[in-house]
């Protein structure tokens, strides 16, 4: 299916026309989550027809396909806002209705495709066809990603007291370490706090005791059915603990494309059945690399937030990650490979290999963004210094407090220059955006989510493409 | 307040007291009404088989082991007399519903031999987490 729209509108078009996909003035949206604007004006007019490719993969028309099949993937699940519905009884209405449904179910196999199929080329699949194949190369694969088994080969190794290393580590040495990590919480909580609703839609149907396996781990997810006990309360309870918003998707404009992308991965292999494989492998693949992974990540919020930060949620998937480590990797991908064999074989491995580039592309990405926000005032000498260097491609526009706020990428390194007035530049979400001024120049490299608001009456920008690349 | 219950044992071998669970042990061949509740994650232990040995009781949910002995610590005071058993339920309002009940039991069935193969495991698991 090809989806192109153009200046007559289209399905990509009217679908984002919504008013519940068009932006607002709120740089956080709380209390309605059916608002998730899909980005400014023109987003209908872009061309999906053509795959992206892996170096594509943080494009503007990636970060915009992430935002729509976010909300395609989101609107076969059930989503209420904590205060009640008074206030946002039309907006339900309309999310869920037969016009936008019918749109969402026209649009998506292209985006689909445009989103996901640059894995067909990007990944290779590693030649493992029998069981004893499958459990070495796992294995294999979880050491080389510092997540090697136990003594007993069966468990992933967990060290509470390891030191932290990575992304975890460039987030405690930022200069604006607690807006990092909190960066870090809000892609988390694109997921966590819808959690396993992706899993929920692989409960059903009849497939033998692998669907009774993964019913286990869905029950701890959901914490025996105590609201307090489930794993979306206790991220909440983290998020708030450091002064972030919980409602679900408050911060929908701070969600980096790869976070999208990696998010929308499951929903896609979980509304087309066609991935199942896939999906339980990958899943395999993460729970158990989550153990030692939020066994990190509980120390990087120790260490950035100390003792205000509610950790609870990082202790509880470093201890039953343990366990859905063993689960999974029992149950699931070896028991669907002693079920199914060869023919099955691939595509469980295909789920890894798909995973462990989505997990470093996000990493790149992730690292990428808290390095440019944590250094805005040297990009803006950058780009006063660049500003000679830029092509004859100017972009005006003229903002003024409230107007409709969204946040973007380009896909080139650009300059944006304040001709008059005073902006603020959101790169995470923080309390104290970066400011410019009249005659401030700030570099955005290509890739980097940013948006802006005015602060005075008026304020004139002009944003230009950078001769070259610099990234 | 303590509420007692009269169950005939050929017929009732769960007891549903809110939203708790008590089931029949047998662990000696003597019976016991327990918590149906790992100390792990709070799963079935009614579900549960023992290990090869017969010391232990391996829970469904996330294989966690518990020692047939601590088991029989969570039993509350039974009176039998043939097949009927009157037992004193502690710390249950008078409003709780309780419910006598006869499910399939698998913890008091023998080991079975692929008991044996059973994944080992983490030392964590071992603990109470709530």
């Amino acid at each position: 299916m090809t989806i192109t729209t153009g200046v007559d509108g289209g399905p990509i078009e009217a679908y984002c026309a919504q008013r519940v996909f068009r932006p607002g003035p709120e740089v956080y949206i709380t209390g309605n989550p059916y608002r998730r604007p899909v980005g400014s004006t023109g987003v209908g007019d872009l061309d999906f027809s053509t795959p992206a490719t892996e170096a594509e993969f943080l494009g503007y028309r990636q970060l915009v396909a992430g935002r729509i099949l976010c909300n395609a993937y989101e609107s076969d699940m059930i989503l209420l806002p904590p205060a009640g519905l008074a206030t946002a009884k039309e907006d339900f209405d309309l999310f869920y209705s037969d016009e936008v449904r019918g749109l969402r179910d026209t649009i998506r196999p292209g985006l689909e495709r445009y989103a996901f199929s640059f894995l067909d080329d990007a990944v290779t699949v590693p030649p493992v066809r029998t069981l004893e194949e499958l459990q070495a190369y796992f294995l294999g694969e979880v050491g080389g990603a510092g997540a090697p088994a136990d003594h007993t080969g069966n468990n992933p190794a967990v060290d509470t007291g390891a030191p932290v290393s990575g992304t975890m580590r460039a987030i405690t040495e930022c200069r604006h370490a607690e807006e990092a990590a909190g960066m870090h919480l809000i892609q988390l909580a694109l997921d966590a706090l819808t959690e396993a609703s992706a899993m929920a839609r692989n409960l059903g149907g009849s497939y033998g005791v692998e669907q009774s396996e993964l019913f286990k781990i869905f029950n701890d997810e959901f914490g025996y059915g105590l609201y307090p006990a489930k794993h979306s309360t206790i991220f909440k309870g983290m998020l708030a603990s450091v002064g972030l918003r919980t409602d679900l998707h408050a911060y929908w404009n701070f969600y980096l494309t790869s976070s999208l992308v990696g998010v929308n991965y499951f929903n896609w292999l979980t509304e087309d059945h066609r991935g199942v494989f896939r999906y339980m492998a990958a899943v395999t693949y993460l729970e158990w690399l989550f153990a030692q992974g939020f066994a990190d990540t509980g120390a990087m919020l120790r260490t950035v937030f100390g003792d205000r930060v509610d950790t609870k949620y990082c202790d509880e998937h470093a201890h039953i990650d343990i366990h859905h480590g063993r689960m999974t990797y029992e149950n699931l991908l070896l028991g669907f490979a002693r079920a199914h064999g060869e023919l099955v074989i691939p595509e469980l491995v295909r789920g890894i290999e798909d995973t462990k580039l989505l997990l470093r592309l996000g990493d790149e990405d992730f690292r990428a963004q808290i390095r440019w926000a944590d250094t805005l005032e040297e990009h803006t000498r950058l780009g006063a210094s660049l500003a000679t260097s830029t092509r004859d491609d100017e972009e005006v526009r003229r903002l003024r407090p409230g107007d409709p706020f969204t946040t973007r990428v380009h896909d080139a390194d650009r300059v944006i220059e304040v001709t008059d007035g005073e902006v603020d530049v959101h790169a995470w979400a923080t309390d104290r955006p970066h400011r410019l001024g009249r005659g401030d120049a700030l570099l955005v490299p290509r890739a980097r989510l940013h948006g802006l608001t005015a602060v005075s009456a008026t304020a004139d920008v002009a944003v230009r493409t950078l001769e070259g690349n610099l990234t | 307040m303590s509420r007692v219950v009269v169950m005939d044992l050929r017929r009732h071998n769960t007891v549903l007291v809110g939203h708790h669970r008590y089931f029949v042990f047998e662990p000696d061949g003597r019976p016991l009404l327990v918590r149906d509740w790992c100390p792990h994650r709070g799963g079935p232990l009614s579900l549960s088989r023992q290990t090869p040995d017969g010391r232990r009781l391996v829970c469904p949910w996330h294989g966690t082991k518990v020692g047939t002995a601590a088991v029989k610590r969570t039993s509350v005071p039974m009176v039998r007399s043939g097949d009927e058993a009157v037992v004193m339920l502690p710390d249950v309002d008078a409003d709780t519903p309780i419910t006598v009940i006869h499910k399939r039991i698998l913890a008091n069935l023998p080991p079975e031999a692929e008991q044996a193969k059973t994944v080992p495991c983490p030392p964590a698991a071992a603990g109470v987490h709530e």
